[in-house]
């Protein structure tokens, strides 16, 4: 304990004064010769005890009234075991929630504007020398700083020009980095003060496990800092989120309807009337459906829509409803539009008649607008060129190359094939009565180092022999994953007759390129029927039988042709750099085919603007921007080119049912801190584990308790003086 | 030679002056009238016939209703006694006391007043009166007389008291009455501080003896509210060693209960065997007290 007025405390040797009188009293008695000596002694004999014991408590009282008062005005400190000079500095490290949703809207604001006015009285408040770091819990945790600054002013100025948009809340993340820069912090006494909206979904992990772990981690700190909850605002209900738009996962032509389903939840437990749902195809509107959403429910709304220009889309779909969280009910999705996918068929068997060459039945799968002269475009353009006539221009100028039934390419050609592959295209390989089975070996798969999945080990099946059938299970492969829906064809309707066994590799490649290899579907007798390996940056799928109707009729079936469209169309999308992504992978944008570095601009979802500068990776400009913290859409835009980013978060943050009070107590006892009600509460928290408690008050009101004790006393004592 | 004025100050003479032709009137009537002898005897006041039995004395025969009747009758006469008065005063040292509202008058000074006023009046009704002085014993006794010279030796026995020694009320008023052997009136003069359960044995062993008795209790005002703020050292006026130092304010609640209790003791004793307490404190004139109180008597008599 210690004294503001240490000095005034001295008066309370003022209860020498009552102590005196009383002394003095006793000493300075007066002497009575008293007759009715037999009543006074008989009260005095029962009551000497009493008298003796009144008399002492009456000049305890006496002897506290001045005591207390010179307490009182000498304003003493309850510090505790632990005394702190209060202009101490200490290390002050604030995890603010920004996930999506703390900009949930209730009484007097969104809880993200509470918070960070919370937020900024904690870091106004720190003593000069302190210093303060904060971060933004989100996806990933931001901090508002690179580094903790001495400058509190600073961060309030940062603080307030925080907007939310950090989408989900990753946790652990925030924490295992916060206790990272809290260690490194410079002032001895340490405060980890987590400002949340504490959603159950985010911390129910927390709460169910992580607790210990978080727990151990502060206490092994070098200095151990004092941790603290904020919970900010209360549970609001009935909010309603588009959860996802699904959309095609293959390569898209222009003119090309497609159906795009927007998925809706409603969180509140009340049922949701005439919600509008608005599809924007690049901000402009396009068409509006309006649903009921049942409580707790999802529904789905279909929209379709063909692009009539290549390129870089943004899809949106918005639900408009009255809900608390406006962030949930906006999602994008970055669409790209092909221009031409070119193919290259490699013919090993070319033929004059129709539908006798090698490549007849693949290129009518590919292009069946063209050639049934139909109004729509193809997406694929086709060109076909005998495996004699092949050369390397003709190689490097398609995006994808079908070698159907030949033989064996010159080692020219190989070589530009092999490079083709690793740039990033995209290669398909049938097998025919013509190839050369032991070039399919050395030269491509070169002992699982190629390019080829698997060598072709040897033909097997005969004419008189029951034939084979594809094994119709579930496909995880993109490109087969459509025949999941057994309306859109059942692969297993397809007769092989004849096919090559095709060896799986027992072990990994020894080359750095090849990367995985895999069976995409077998044939019923356990035989790899259609095998997928990378390598560089492309991939070739290699299929077990011909691409005619010579060994199988699965060419003459009508599951043949969407087959092949997704092989071709959904592999060729998949080779670009993806551009609907999560918060955190880095936005990648290839300018193929461009030696000189070009500027770009990126356009991020909080409005800012970047430049960035391409570098040149395996001879095409790449831009790439890595922080993409907040969900939303970014923008590139280079001087021909515009390329938009859909990053997207978790929804979970939408259900915005939080913690209750009793997991929130439970898990602050699990992680050994404290809870504060607001930044008032913590202040003062902070100031009594700082300074102690000033306790003049109670002192004030015992004194005032002692002195009308005192009067009670007395009159008790010696009830009526005379 | 004593005389009253010795123990009755000048002014109280005065008033007494007043009250002796008052108290003329007063004890006439109540003394003769309360002191009435069941004996029959030759006096002027008749009380019935009765027939003559044999025995009777023959000079008590009513000749003249012989006369007129035929039948011997007998005058019975109400015999009439002078009253025979005895004055007990309590010379302990408990008597001593002075407070200092009572201007100078010590309950024993007061007592001793009252005393000579009181003889004073009785002889001068030719009633006989006696004086008995005590402490824990007998001091003195002097036996009921009617002469008024008689009035001389107990001026002179008043005079001489000094209040010591300690009280027992019970045992010397046991010893008094066995001294005492024709009934008569017994006036006590005390503060009656003692054992009020032996003191009521002794009343009641008095009253046994067919004595009338008056207690003038005299107190002190001192002793009625115990007026005491600072500590105060309180000596015991019979036993100097025994002494406390206390603050009276913590001790006065207490001691008024205890007062009161005593008080309604006695009176409740007193009423039982139809003793007529008169308390008196020092502060007031004594011969109005005597005077109210006699009147009193007269009236419910």
């Amino acid at each position: 304990m210690t004294f503001l007025n240490p000095l005034l405390a001295l008066g309370a040797l003022a209860f020498l004064i009552p102590l005196a009188i009383h002394v003095l009293n006793r000493s300075r008695f007066k002497t009575v010769e008293w007759g009715a000596m037999h009543l006074l002694e008989s009260v005095i004999k029962v009551n000497h005890r009493r008298f003796r014991l009144d008399q002492l408590i009456l000049l305890l009282v006496r002897c506290l009234i001045p005591v207390l008062l010179a307490l009182c005005i000498a304003r003493p400190l309850l510090t505790g075991s632990k005394t702190m000079n209060p202009n101490t500095p200490v290390s002050l490290l604030v995890v603010l929630d920004t996930s999506y949703s703390m900009e949930a809207m209730e009484r007097g604001g969104s809880k993200l504007k509470k918070a960070i006015a919370s937020a900024k009285e904690l870091v106004a408040s720190v003593n000069k020398g302190s210093d303060v770091y904060v971060l933004q819990l989100g996806d990933q945790p931001v901090p508002i700083l690179d580094q903790p600054v001495f400058d509190a002013s600073a961060v309030v100025r940062r603080l307030d020009q925080v907007e939310g948009g950090y989408g989900g809340c990753d946790i652990s993340a925030a924490m295992e980095r916060a206790i990272a820069t809290i260690d490194k912090m410079s002032n001895a006494h340490r405060e980890l003060v987590i400002i949340s909206d504490f959603q159950k979904a985010d911390w129910q992990e927390i709460l169910e496990g992580n607790a210990a772990e978080l727990r151990a981690a502060l206490d092994n700190l070098k200095v151990k800092p004092v941790l603290t909850f904020m919970p900010v605002g209360e549970t609001v209900p009935g909010n309603v989120s588009i959860q996802s738009i699904a959309f095609p996962a293959k390569a898209i032509g222009a003119g090309e309807p497609h159906t795009y389903r927007v998925d809706i939840h409603n969180h509140g437990a009340a049922q949701k009337e005439n919600a509008r749902v608005i599809l924007r195809v690049n901000g402009k509107e396009e068409s509006i459906s309006q649903v009921s959403l049942a409580a707790n429910g999802s529904t789905q709304v279909l929209f379709t829509h063909a692009f009539s220009q290549p390129g870089s889309h943004v899809v949106q779909a918005e639900v408009v409803c009255d809900d608390p969280l406006e962030f949930d009910n906006r999602f994008s999705v970055s669409m790209t539009i092909w221009d031409k996918l070119k193919v290259l068929l490699v013919d090993g068997d070319p033929s004059p008649l129709p539908l006798k060459s090698e490549t007849d039945f693949i290129n009518v799968a590919l292009t069946p607008f063209s050639l049934g002269r139909f109004q729509l475009s193809d997406l694929i353009e086709t060109e076909t060129v005998e495996d004699r006539k092949l050369t390397t221009e003709k190689i490097d100028s398609a995006k994808v190359i079908v070698l159907a039934n030949v033989s064996k390419l010159k080692e020219a050609e190989k070589v530009a094939l092999v490079s083709f592959v690793e740039k990033g295209g995209v290669l398909f390989v049938f097998p025919g009565n013509r190839i050369d089975l032991k070039w399919y070996r050395e030269s491509l798969f070169s002992a699982g180092n190629g390019i080829l999945p698997a060598p072709y080990v040897i033909q097997k099946g005969k004419q008189e022999d029951s034939p084979h059938k594809i094994v119709a299970q579930h496909f995880d492969h993109p490109s087969l994953s459509f025949f999941n829906e057994r309306s859109n064809g059942d692969l297993s309707d397809a007769e092989i007759t004849r096919w090559y066994q095709m060896k799986e590799p027992e072990t990994s490649s020894s080359n750095e390129l090849r990367k995985s290899t895999s069976v995409l579907a077998r044939l019923d007798n356990a035989d790899p029927f259609l095998m997928e390996c990378s390598y560089g940056k492309g991939v070739t799928i290699q299929m077990a039988t011909t691409c005619d109707a010579d060994w199988t009729d699965l060419p003459l079936k009508p599951v043949f042709l969407p087959l092949i469209q997704q092989l071709v169309t959904t592999t060729a999308s998949r080779l670009v750099p993806p551009r609907n992504m999560t918060t955190g992978e880095p936005a990648v944008a290839m300018l193929k085919g461009i030696e000189e570095p070009q500027t770009m601009t990126v356009r991020t979802p909080a409005g800012s603007e970047r430049v960035i500068q391409t570098s040149l990776v395996d001879g095409d400009q790449v831009a790439t921007y890595r922080s993409t913290i907040q969900p939303g859409v970014y923008s590139f835009s280079g001087p021909d080119k515009n390329i938009n980013f859909a990053i997207h978060t978790d929804r979970s943050e939408s259900s915005l049912e939080l913690l209750d009070q009793e997991d929130v107590e439970r898990m602050v006892v699990a992680t050994g801190g404290t809870t504060a009600a607001s930044s008032v509460d913590y202040l003062a928290n902070d100031q009594l584990r700082r300074n102690g408690s000033e306790i003049w008050k109670y002192l004030l009101a015992g004194f005032l308790a002692f002195l009308f004790l005192e009067i009670v006393l007395q009159q008790r004592f010696s009830r009526a003086r005379a | 030679m004593p005389h009253v004025s010795d123990v009755i100050r000048a002014e109280d003479i005065g008033k007494f002056k007043n009250l002796q032709m008052l108290a003329r009137q007063v004890v006439e009537g109540f003394c003769s009238g309360l002191h009435r002898s069941p004996h029959k005897g030759f006096s002027v006041e008749f009380k019935e016939h009765r027939s003559y039995v044999p025995g009777d004395d023959i000079r008590t025969i009513d000749w003249k209703l012989f006369g007129k009747t035929d039948r011997l009758y007998i005058r019975e006469y109400e015999e009439e006694t002078n009253l025979r008065c005895t004055i007990l005063l309590d010379s302990s040292g408990s008597m001593s006391y002075q407070g200092s509202r009572s201007k100078g008058v010590s309950k024993h000074r007061y007592a001793v007043a009252t005393a000579a006023s009181l003889a004073h009046l009785m002889l001068q009704q030719q009633d006989s009166v006696g004086l008995v002085t005590f402490d824990k014993a007998i001091r003195n006794y002097i036996p009921p007389r009617a002469q008024p010279k008689h009035l001389t030796p107990i001026i002179n026995e008043l005079q001489v008291q000094k209040p010591k020694h300690e009280t027992e009320l019970g045992s010397v008023f046991e010893t008094i009455e066995a001294k005492i052997h024709r009934r008569g009136l017994v006036i006590i003069l005390s503060d009656l501080f003692g054992d009020v359960e032996q003191l009521m044995k002794s009343f009641a062993r008095m009253r046994h003896a067919n004595h009338e008795i008056i207690v003038f209790q005299i107190l002190d005002p001192d002793e009625l509210d115990f007026p005491f703020r600072q500590w105060t050292q309180f000596t015991c006026l019979e036993q100097d060693s025994n002494r406390h130092l206390i603050d009276p304010a913590q001790v006065r609640k207490s001691y008024l209960e205890k007062l009161e209790e005593f008080r309604e003791q006695l009176a409740r004793g007193c009423s039982r065997h139809r003793i007529s307490l008169v308390p008196m404190t020092t502060d007031q004139p004594f011969a109005e007290t005597l005077a109210a109180y006699l009147a009193l008597r007269r009236r419910t008599s």
